[in-house]
């Protein structure tokens, strides 16, 4: 299976292109919106990449079991940041009556 | 298969990038985290996808649109001063990133043989091995991930509530 073949069949190429992708909307997500929440979707899209990348490679080099359990690390820090994160929103929105990125732009009130 | 759950997860993906309404994102969004799931299933790991499902589109994303409830206003707010050229810089950043990474997944000769050498699919992942692999080598860092858990869960109650 090689090139476009092991993109559309499920090869390692295939699952690599996807996370990639997804990353790469991640990224745009981040960049390009202004809403708070939705940059802080786009963060958890990129995390949601790197999972899918490293359980790729687990699954290609014999089903490693390690990189499951490294999964199941990462899914507890994205559940801290999610927490953490959304309270950091609540509070900047008591604030400043805003979630706009733009105009929370300084820490001073 | 593949494809199918490829294409859930870009397009929830692509979805939650181009909607207005923030409620409809995030119900893209766990559109997307199904997918990914599903990925997860044919990468003859039910474990992950299980706890995918359950940390992603239970958890994470009900936490989300509790937080998206409670604001008032849904709709993204009018641009304050617009930056058109950054705007571009970074729909040519996000498009570099993912042609240049795509490229160089498809040239790569190490990642080519790895596909071949790992074809032929491995058990599936039990939870059982998961746990036997978590507690043999990984106590300590199960007991701060805990650790870290609590501490977020007091960081969030401490940021969030008015007059402690």
């Amino acid at each position: 299976m090689t090139g476009m073949d092991a993109i559309l069949h499920g090869g390692l190429q295939g699952y690599l292109v996807v996370a990639l992708l997804l990353f790469a909307i991640g990224l745009a997500a981040v960049l390009l919106r202004r809403t708070l929440l939705m940059q802080f979707m786009g963060v958890e899209l990129m995390l949601n990449a790197a999972n899918v990348a490293l359980l790729a490679f687990a699954r290609f080099r014999g089903g490693d079991l390690q990189a499951t359990v490294f999964y199941l690390f990462i899914i507890a820090v994205a559940a801290c940041e999610a927490a953490v994160g959304l309270a950091l929103i609540i509070g900047l929105y008591r604030h400043r009556d805003t979630t706009d990125s733009d105009r929370t732009a300084s820490l001073k009130q | 298969m593949f494809l199918a759950f490829a294409l859930i997860t870009l397009l929830g993906a692509f979805g939650m990038l181009l909607q207005k309404n923030i409620i409809v994102a995030g119900l893209f969004m766990v559109a997307a985290f199904f997918g990914v799931a599903g990925l997860f299933v044919l990468l003859a790991n039910p474990v992950a996808a299980a706890l995918q499902l359950i940390v992603y589109s239970g958890a994470i994303m009900v936490l989300v649109l509790f937080v998206i409830m409670m604001l008032s206003s849904h709709e993204e707010e009018a641009a304050e001063v617009g930056h058109p050229i950054q705007r571009w810089l970074s729909v040519l950043l996000a498009l570099a990133l993912a042609g240049g990474g795509v490229t160089l997944v498809l040239a790569s000769k190490g990642v080519r043989q790895l596909a071949e050498r790992g074809a032929a699919m491995p058990p599936a992942v039990t939870l059982q091995g998961v746990g036997a692999a978590l507690f043999e080598g990984h106590v300590l860092g199960f007991e701060v991930a805990g650790l870290m858990l609590l501490a977020a869960m007091v960081g969030a109650v401490a940021l969030t509530k008015r007059n402690l």
